[in-house]
C-alpha cells in the first residue's frame, strides 16, 4: 500500500473527478428517471390550458426522461369522469369548486394554485369602429358577436361580464352572430364580420389567430370569478408518488409557470398571480 | 393447325388481359393504402372523436389539435382535391383513395351476401347515399354544425374515444352509431357503407356523370353480366356505385370494358 498521504489526496482527487464526469456525461432525464419507480406519469387539465401544457411537458420529457401521456379537454366533462370512475395522476382543473370537490370525495391528494385567466376585447386589426372601452360594446351600429352557447367559461362567463358591466341587454341587441364555440368567434372578428367580441386573452394567444387582432383589456371588476381559476393536483391514482409531487413542483416552478404566461395566462407565481390567489381564496384545505 | 391458332389466340389475349388486371389491381391496393397512410387517421378521428355532427368539414374550428385534419390542413387540400379527382374520374376516389372505401372492402370479402343481384332492392338501397348527404347537407347548413361532444382537445388515442363517447351528446351517438352499424352490416351485405349510405359517396355519384375519363360499356357487350358477378360494390361499369376499380376487366368475355372517355 502507499501510504505517501499526498498520493492518497491525488487518487482520492482523480475518483471523484472520474466520478463527476461520468455523472455528468449521463443524460439528464435516464439520471432523473432512475429515481422514480416509473417512466411515465398521467396528467389531465382543463383543454384551455393545453397550449401552455404541452410545449411545458416536452420540456419535462427532456430534462428528466418521463414521458407524460397528456390528456386536455373540457375540464368540467374530466371532472365528471375523476368524480366517477376514471383515473389520473395529476389533474390541472378550471374553477377552484372542482378542485374542492374532487378534494373532499377523496379523488384527489392535494392541490395547489396554477394560473388564472382573464378576458379582453378582441376586434378586427385596424379597429373600424373604434372599440376602446366595454362600454362601446352598447354603442348603437357596432356588430358585436357573441358565442353564448360555447361550452363554460365561453359562453356563460361572457353573459355576467357583460351584466356586470350593465350592458348586456343592449349588447345582445347588438349582436349580429351568436354562435357556439369561441373560436369560431376568433374567425369571424379576424373576417371582419363584426367589430368586437369578447374571448379569453389565452384564444389570441394561439398560433392560428396570434397577431391577427386588435386586443383591448377589460378592467378586472367585470370578470366572473368562478372561471378565472385553474388549480393542479395530484390524485390519489398516482402510482409514484414521489413523481407526481415532482411533476407538480415543475409545473408550478418559475420554469414550467414560464410556458403559462406565454400562453396568455397569469401565473400563479407572479405578483399578479400571488393577489388573485389572496383575493379568490385558492388554497387547499 | 389453324384450329390450334383459334384456340390460343383467345387464350394468349385472356392471359395478357389477366395479367393487366392483376397488375392494375396491385396499384389499386397500393394507392388505397398509401391513401390510407395520409388519410387514415383523419378519418378514424372523423368518426370517434370529431365533435361536430358532419366530420371533416368544420376541421379548421376544431379544437382536436392532435387531429391531421387540423395539424397539417389535409383539411384543405382534400377538399380542393375531391371535386378535381370527380371531374376526372367520377368515383374513382371511393375505389381507390377512400380509407374508409379499403376497410369496407376488406370487410366485405367476409360478407356472405355481396348482393351482385339486379333486382328492386339493389336498385332502389343506393339512394340511401342521397339521403345520407341530404341529412348531412340538413346538419351543416339548417342546423348550423352544432358540435354535439366534448372535444378531447388532446389525448392518447383510445382512452380519448372512450372520454369522447362519454360525454357525447345524443345527436353524436346517433350518428356514430349509425356509421358502426353500416360497417357492421358490411360484415353481411358487401360494402353497405359505401353502396346505400355514405354521404360522401353520393355527393361523387352525382358528379359521377361529369366525369372526364371512367370504366364503361361498349358496343361489344352482350349483358352477360359477369362484371356483375365480380364486383365489389355489386354494379356494372360506369352505371350507379361504379367506383371505376377495374376489377371487372379481366373477366369480361367480349372485351367489352374499356377505360377512357365515353363519347
Amino acid at each position: 500500500m502507499d501510504s505517501n498521504p499526498q498520493n492518497t489526496v491525488r487518487r482520492t482527487f482523480l475518483k471523484s473527478a472520474l466520478a463527476t464526469a461520468v455523472v455528468a456525461a449521463l443524460p439528464s432525464g435516464s439520471g432523473r428517471a432512475n429515481t422514480f419507480s416509473r417512466d411515465s406519469l398521467r396528467v389531465w387539465s382543463c383543454g384551455g390550458l393545453a397550449e401552455a401544457f404541452m410545449p411545458a411537458n416536452d420540456r419535462y420529457e427532456q430534462q428528466h426522461g418521463i414521458k407524460i401521456s397528456y390528456t386536455g379537454a373540457f375540464a368540467a366533462a374530466l371532472g365528471k369522469s375523476l368524480l366517477g370512475s376514471a383515473t389520473t395522476e395529476i389533474f390541472g382543473g378550471r374553477v377552484l369548486d372542482l378542485a374542492k370537490k374532487l378534494k373532499s370525495s377523496g379523488k384527489m391528494l392535494y392541490y395547489k394554485p396554477l394560473c388564472f385567466t382573464s378576458y379582453v376585447m378582441v376586434t378586427p386589426l385596424a379597429n373600424p369602429v373604434g372599440i376602446e372601452k366595454i362600454t362601446d360594446l352598447a354603442r348603437p351600429g357596432v356588430r358585436v358577436i357573441l358565442a353564448p352557447e360555447a361550452s363554460p367559461p365561453g359562453g356563460q362567463a361572457v353573459q355576467v361580464l357583460l351584466k356586470k358591466a350593465g350592458i348586456l341587454d343592449s349588447a345582445t341587441k347588438n349582436c349580429v352572430l351568436s354562435g357556439s364555440c369561441v373560436q369560431r368567434t376568433m374567425d369571424d372578428i379576424i373576417s371582419g364580420r363584426g367589430d368586437v367580441s369578447i374571448v379569453e386573452l389565452r384564444l389570441t394567444r394561439m398560433a392560428a389567430f396570434a397577431g391577427k387582432t386588435t386586443v383591448i383589456p377589460i378592467p378586472e371588476e367585470f370578470f366572473p370569478p368562478p372561471p378565472l381559476t385553474f388549480t393542479i393536483g395530484v390524485m390519489k391514482d398516482a402510482v409514484d408518488r414521489a413523481l407526481a409531487d415532482h411533476y407538480l413542483q415543475y409545473i408550478t416552478s418559475e420554469e414550467g409557470q414560464a410556458f403559462f404566461a406565454a400562453a396568455g395566462f397569469i401565473p400563479a407565481i407572479s405578483d399578479k398571480g400571488r393577489e388573485l390567489v389572496k383575493k379568490l381564496g385558492v388554497k387547499d384545505v | 393447325m389453324s384450329e390450334t391458332q383459334q384456340c390460343t389466340l383467345p387464350m394468349y389475349d385472356g392471359a395478357k388481359l389477366r395479367t393487366a388486371s392483376i397488375r392494375l389491381r396491385i396499384v389499386r391496393r397500393f394507392s388505397q393504402f398509401i391513401m390510407l397512410a395520409l388519410l387514415g387517421q383523419w378519418w378514424f378521428y372523423g368518426i370517434f372523436r370529431c365533435p361536430f355532427l358532419v366530420p371533416y368539414v368544420s376541421c379548421q374550428n376544431c379544437p382536436v389539435i392532435t387531429c391531421h385534419g387540423r395539424i397539417v390542413t389535409m383539411f384543405w387540400g382534400f377538399w380542393l382535391l375531391l371535386p378535381v379527382s370527380a371531374l376526372l374520374f367520377g368515383r374513382a376516389l371511393c375505389g381507390w383513395g377512400c380509407p374508409g372505401g379499403l376497410l369496407n372492402q376488406m370487410i366485405g370479402m367476409m360478407a356472405p351476401f355481396k348482393l351482385r343481384v339486379r333486382n328492386t332492392f339493389t336498385r332502389l338501397a343506393p339512394s340511401g347515399k342521397y339521403l345520407g348527404l341530404a341529412v348531412a347537407l340538413f346538419c351543416y347548413y339548417i342546423l348550423a354544425q352544432p358540435r354535439v361532444d366534448v372535444p378531447i382537445r388532446i389525448g392518447e388515442f383510445f382512452p380519448s374515444v372512450l372520454l369522447t363517447f362519454e360525454h357525447a351528446n345524443l345527436e353524436w351517438l346517433v350518428r356514430t352509431f349509425f356509421v358502426l352499424a353500416f360497417l357492421g352490416l358490411g360484415l353481411i351485405a358487401a360494402n353497405a357503407w359505401c353502396r346505400f349510405a355514405c354521404p360522401g359517396g353520393g355527393l361523387l355519384e352525382l358528379l359521377r356523370h361529369l366525369s372526364l375519363f371512367r370504366f364503361y360499356k361498349t358496343s361489344k357487350c352482350n349483358d352477360c353480366n359477369q362484371c356483375l358477378d365480380i364486383c365489389p360494390m355489386g354494379t356494372r361499369p360506369n352505371e350507379a356505385n361504379c367506383t371505376s376499380c377495374g376489377d371487372c376487366r379481366e373477366v369480361c368475355p367480349s372485351d367489352a370494358i374499356v377505360f377512357g372517355r365515353r363519347k
